[in-house]
């Protein structure tokens, strides 16, 4: 496993964020919002991109009555992001074929046949980044039968670690 | 210059691999930067729900506006002009299916007497009920009323305001009263505190359960409402 801290979740509060697609179908019933084709999402130096992006939240209630803003603010309880996910932060960037974002666990997850960070020069791929997003901490486990069995490749370019 | 190093993503080796940064100024930056992130990531928390907010409170317009059910209409005054029939500030009440009133007003009301069924509006302003205390206003230059089909063709700019603080606006809008759909192919802006969604066509579907944008999709959530949450966080409301 190797350990690194993934600074891609630095999405900062002063930032607005802007989100684009080719479509966006919302459906309310399901607590549902799926951003299709081309999906940005883009805030200051962050930026994620695939080709789909499902948000899940807690619905509005049949009644339709608007709870007020305050109360819908922890509604969103998960994001499946799928097609050729890229995160790319200040110094870091990820591709991977799937990505979840799970508000309970506060965790983003990025598998897939190769997940990919690298910073710089530096490359590490294995099958499946954790990153608690309250840290930041990103653990990478390798592409074995058995959870965390696999080999993770990790290329180091001498010269990178200077600054 | 420390906040610089807090965000230079520091590589520490898996613990069997080389030394790792286990200095204490190492660990000091470390320690800063995680607490300035996870200050980030619970505001990070606050901007994605502004996504749900403004999704979810855009569906309540229109599934109260869609399904009309009875319709009474009375006007100030008519007359008949070459063979239309006009009718000065008509107001038509009615209710929806959750029994809350509505009203649509409008300027003039023309109906062609050859083609009875199809009433052209002008100056549409309807209030409709969203819920017991919200509501949402609309307001249209002109529009084709055509009570057979349960339709009003919209082709004139018009805007839809909640209550609540949502804004919807339209270049042109043909709602299906019958079906519970509204379409149309001109860009649409839907703005609600500091978020904002605009694309070039727009459908309601499955009597507002369903919200379909598209083409050239743009979403923006501005950090205002982070940052009065950021404020609140002060007065002990949960940030979680």
């Amino acid at each position: 496993q190797g350990e690194s801290r993934f600074t891609g979740l630095k999405l900062s509060g002063d930032q607005p964020i802007q989100i684009e697609s080719d479509k966006l179908e919302v459906r309310d019933a399901d607590g549902l919002a799926i951003f299709t084709g081309n999906v940005n999402v883009m805030q200051g130096e962050t930026l994620l991109k695939s080709t789909r992006m499902k948000v899940f939240y807690a619905k509005s209630g049949d009644g339709n009555e608007q709870a007020a803003p305050g109360d819908s603010m922890q509604s969103i309880e998960r994001i499946e992001v799928d097609g050729k996910v890229y995160v790319k932060t200040q110094t870091q960037v990820a591709t991977s074929d799937q990505a979840a974002f799970d508000m309970a666990t506060d965790t983003l997850t990025m598998s897939g046949k190769e997940v990919v960070l690298s910073d710089g020069p530096n490359v590490i791929v294995g099958c499946k980044l954790t990153v608690l997003m309250s840290t930041g901490e990103a653990t990478l486990d390798g592409c074995g039968k058995k959870e965390g069995s696999g080999r993770v490749k990790m290329l180091l370019q001498p010269s990178s670690r200077s600054q | 210059m420390a906040t610089d190093t807090a965000h230079y993503a520091q590589y520490r080796p898996s613990p069997h691999g080389g030394a790792a940064d286990t200095s204490s100024q190492g660990r000091e930056t470390a320690f800063a930067g995680a607490l300035r992130h996870s200050r980030r990531v619970r505001l990070f928390k606050i901007l994605l729900p502004a996504l749900a907010i403004l999704l979810a409170s855009a569906f309540a317009i229109y599934s109260y506006v869609l399904s009309p059910t009875g319709i009474s209409v009375d006007f100030v005054g008519s007359g008949i002009s070459d063979g239309k029939l006009v009718m000065a500030n008509p107001t038509m009440n009615g209710y929806t299916k959750e029994n809350l009133p509505y009203s649509m007003k409008a300027k003039r009301a023309i109906q062609d007497l050859s083609l009875t069924g199809a009433i052209k509006l002008e100056g549409i302003d309807a209030k409709v009920p969203l819920s017991s205390d919200t509501w949402a206003v609309i307001s249209a230059d002109g529009g084709l009323y055509d009570d057979a089909g349960q339709t009003l063709d919209i082709d004139t700019p018009a805007t839809f305001t909640t209550s609540d603080g949502l804004t919807a606006k339209f270049k042109s809008a043909f709602i299906d009263m019958e079906a519970g759909e509204l379409k149309t192919s001109d860009p649409v802006e839907i703005v609600q505190g500091g978020s904002r969604i605009t694309s070039d066509r727009f459908q309601v579907l499955e009597r507002g359960d369903v919200f379909l944008f598209e083409d050239r999709v743009r979403m923006k959530i501005e950090p205002r409402e982070a940052k009065s949450e950021e404020t609140a966080d002060g007065a002990g409301k949960s940030g979680n």
